[in-house]
């Protein structure tokens, strides 16, 4: 199957819905993005950054005990080991890089839980370029360390009051920034919504991920997966790893949502499994909204996940059943979270703690022989003193 | 002819350059918003832009972020919006036209939309967020109910792109002054005034200036190459001090730069 990406469409999903003042930027953008992202030098450039200052590959690791405790073989691709703790390098180096190519001297993003915005300001350190990061001021709170990170890192952090202060006013604002700011700016785009191209060019960022799981799988189990679980809030770790698996129907994608403290409460981020089509942040994609066309506010744990939008192609794997969307609540990602830390060692991301919980909860469905991929799309050293605080309250 | 375009004919036979006035349905309250626009007309105003409130206006500066979450607040709705509009079909004899980001008119749907903007006696619509390449659906509902779809031009917009929005464009074109969002401005761009002439040769659409009007000195120095300025936050910072009296005198005060040009 293929994804149809002319005029920027995924099925009827996505497009350019976006202020005549930003279409020169688009239009800028999609241009140098065709023409470099195919020259050698530019691929080879790029390879070279994400081996030597990313770390890539991650590993693919067979979770032993949590295999066990699931009841099949159970395989987690480590984007938490990828430089500055999680799978966002992949699209800002590349991302950095070809606004390099543009002569761009200036980036600039949004960020929710914080993350994207500290990879965005590494970047911007290791190519000596100016960079200012937009934050929702309830993020902020939450994830105080990663504005830390990022000052140390030289950047401009700026806080976001606007209408929920978080994710989807801090897009607004870098948005706004780029309007003014686009001769000498570029914005790097941090999931793959938004405009035309950055569904696209985020997502071919970000196949690293997929491209390197499906060797290492072939490699260490010698087929081919039957699940993909990756958890979903603008959906860029997902889509890089479900992407290169895209033609092999018989892999099953599922995209898991945040369920905040449940679908019903109306306190939660699960788009796809909530939301109805529309138009957020220049594309057209599920969005959650009131029946009046007004976005929603969101909840989750997790800030990588409390998005009300979602990016084209997942509503259209979505549409055409490619991927299952499901969503878990706060609580069932916080077991899960315990229960990786106790089981492996290692201490996931709230977000990718949603993908595990999944893993977890249809623990019954799986066989013995199945292997399952799960995308542990980051590290939660960042979410240690969140759980902390939410735990001693309960 | 539309009525937008008989508007301007009438203000070029007078020589006069129109004053857009634009105001957030449901700011400061549903009552006092409905009886401002009501009278804009009595003051000055050629044609009126009411803003239908969104929660992410991405092309807006914070004095209309600022209305539009006081009127969203307070319950404004696109179905109000209408309610209001037939209310002034009563009272209005200038155009008025709906400023609204494309979400809220894609959930109404597009031919309710196109329908309720006919019966209300709308005629122009400005979605900011609906760029040209997405626009053809709500254009061609529009164009059956004789109602134009506003497209923008900025100073940016390269010339092959110019030529094809002038090509689709009706009513008036409207030209975002700076390269940024609404909002107050003390100057403008040179690249302005080159990208008006440019517009002058290339169509016989009204030209109206928007984004960052907001001083009698700016109106002086645009009215030679404008048919129209479109003033916004100038007049909601007043309103949202609580000053309705000053948006009635400075109304006053801009017509008198918009009146005998050749």
């Amino acid at each position: 199957m293929r994804a149809k990406t002319a005029k920027g469409r995924f099925g009827r999903f996505g497009g350019c819905f976006v202020p005549e003042t930003l279409m020169p930027a688009l239009t800028e953008l999609a241009r140098a993005y065709y023409r470099f992202s195919r020259q050698k030098d530019f691929k080879e450039e790029l390879a070279s950054l994400l081996r030597r200052y990313a770390g890539r590959p991650t590993p693919l690791f067979l979770a032993e005990r949590f295999s066990r405790f699931i009841g099949c073989e159970v395989y987690l691709k480590r984007e938490d080991l990828a430089f500055t703790g999680a799978h966002k390098i992949n699209n800002t180096l590349g991302q950095a890089l070809l606004a390099r190519w543009c002569h761009k001297k200036r980036l600039i993003a949004e960020t929710g839980a914080g993350q994207h915005g500290v990879a965005t300001a590494t970047v911007a350190a290791l190519f000596g370029m100016k960079c200012s990061i937009y934050m929702g001021e309830l993020d902020w709170q939450r994830q105080h360390l990663n504005v830390v990170r990022m000052k140390l890192l030289g950047a401009e952090v700026i806080p976001v009051r606007s209408g929920s202060k978080t994710l989807k006013d801090a897009i607004n604002e870098t948005m706004r920034d780029w309007i003014a700011s686009f001769p000498y700016t570029h914005y790097v785009f941090g999931t793959v919504a938004g405009p035309h191209p950055y569904p696209l060019i985020v997502r071919n960022f970000q196949a690293v991920i997929g491209r390197e799981a499906k060797r290492q799988i072939l490699e260490q189990a010698g087929r081919l997966p039957d699940y993909l679980v990756a958890c979903v809030g603008g959906g860029s770790n997902s889509l890089g790893l479900f992407h290169p698996f895209r033609r092999h129907r018989e892999v099953r994608f599922i995209g898991v949502e945040a369920a905040g403290r449940g679908l019903a409460s109306g306190f939660h981020a699960a788009t796809l499994c909530r939301g109805r089509p529309g138009v957020l942040h220049g594309s057209f994609s599920y969005v959650l909204q009131d029946k009046n066309g007004q976005i929603a506010s969101t909840h989750s744990v997790s800030a990588g996940l409390d998005y009300p939008g979602v990016g084209p192609e997942h509503s259209y794997y979505r549409e055409i059943g490619r991927a299952s969307y499901t969503a878990v609540t706060d609580s069932e990602a916080l077991r899960a979270f315990h229960l990786l830390c106790e089981k492996e060692g290692i201490i996931p991301a709230l977000e990718s703690a949603h993908a595990l919980a999944w893993v977890i909860k249809n623990r019954r469905r799986f066989r013995k022989r199945d292997i399952v991929i799960v995308n542990l799309s980051g590290r939660g050293d960042k979410d240690v003193a969140e759980v902390a605080k939410i735990e001693g309250k309960e | 002819m539309s009525t937008i375009a008989e508007q301007f004919s009438r203000l070029r036979s007078r020589h006069q350059r129109g004053l857009i006035t634009y105001l957030t349905a449901g700011f400061p309250d549903r009552n006092t918003s409905l009886r401002l626009m009501e009278n804009v007309e009595k003051w000055g105003t050629d044609l009126l832009e009411i803003g239908v409130p969104f929660s992410d206006p991405i092309a807006d500066g914070p004095v209309i972020q600022q209305t539009s979450q006081v009127a969203l607040a307070q319950g404004m709705n696109l179905g109000l919006v209408f309610q209001h509009c037939q209310h002034l079909a009563g009272h209005l004899s200038i155009p008025y036209l709906l400023m609204t980001y494309y979400n809220p008119v894609y959930q109404y749907g597009l031919k309710n939309f196109a329908r309720d903007c006919r019966k209300t006696g709308v005629s122009g619509i400005i979605v900011p967020d609906l760029s040209l390449e997405e626009s053809e659906p709500l254009r061609s509902l529009l164009r059956e109910q004789n109602i134009d779809l506003i497209q923008f031009v900025t100073p940016f917009t390269p010339l092959a792109r110019m030529k094809r929005i002038v090509r689709l464009a009706s009513g008036f074109l409207y030209v975002v002054s700076v390269a940024g969002v609404t909002g107050e401005r003390k100057s403008f761009d040179p690249l302005l005034i080159k990208c008006l002439k440019q517009l002058r040769n290339l169509t016989r659409l009204p030209l109206a200036v928007g984004f960052g009007v907001s001083t009698p000195e700016q109106i002086k120095y645009l009215a030679p190459h404008v048919d129209a300025v479109i003033i916004g936050s100038y007049f909601l910072r007043r309103l949202a001090d609580g000053k309705i009296e000053e948006v009635e005198k400075s109304m006053a005060n801009f017509k008198v730069f918009l009146t005998n040009h050749e």
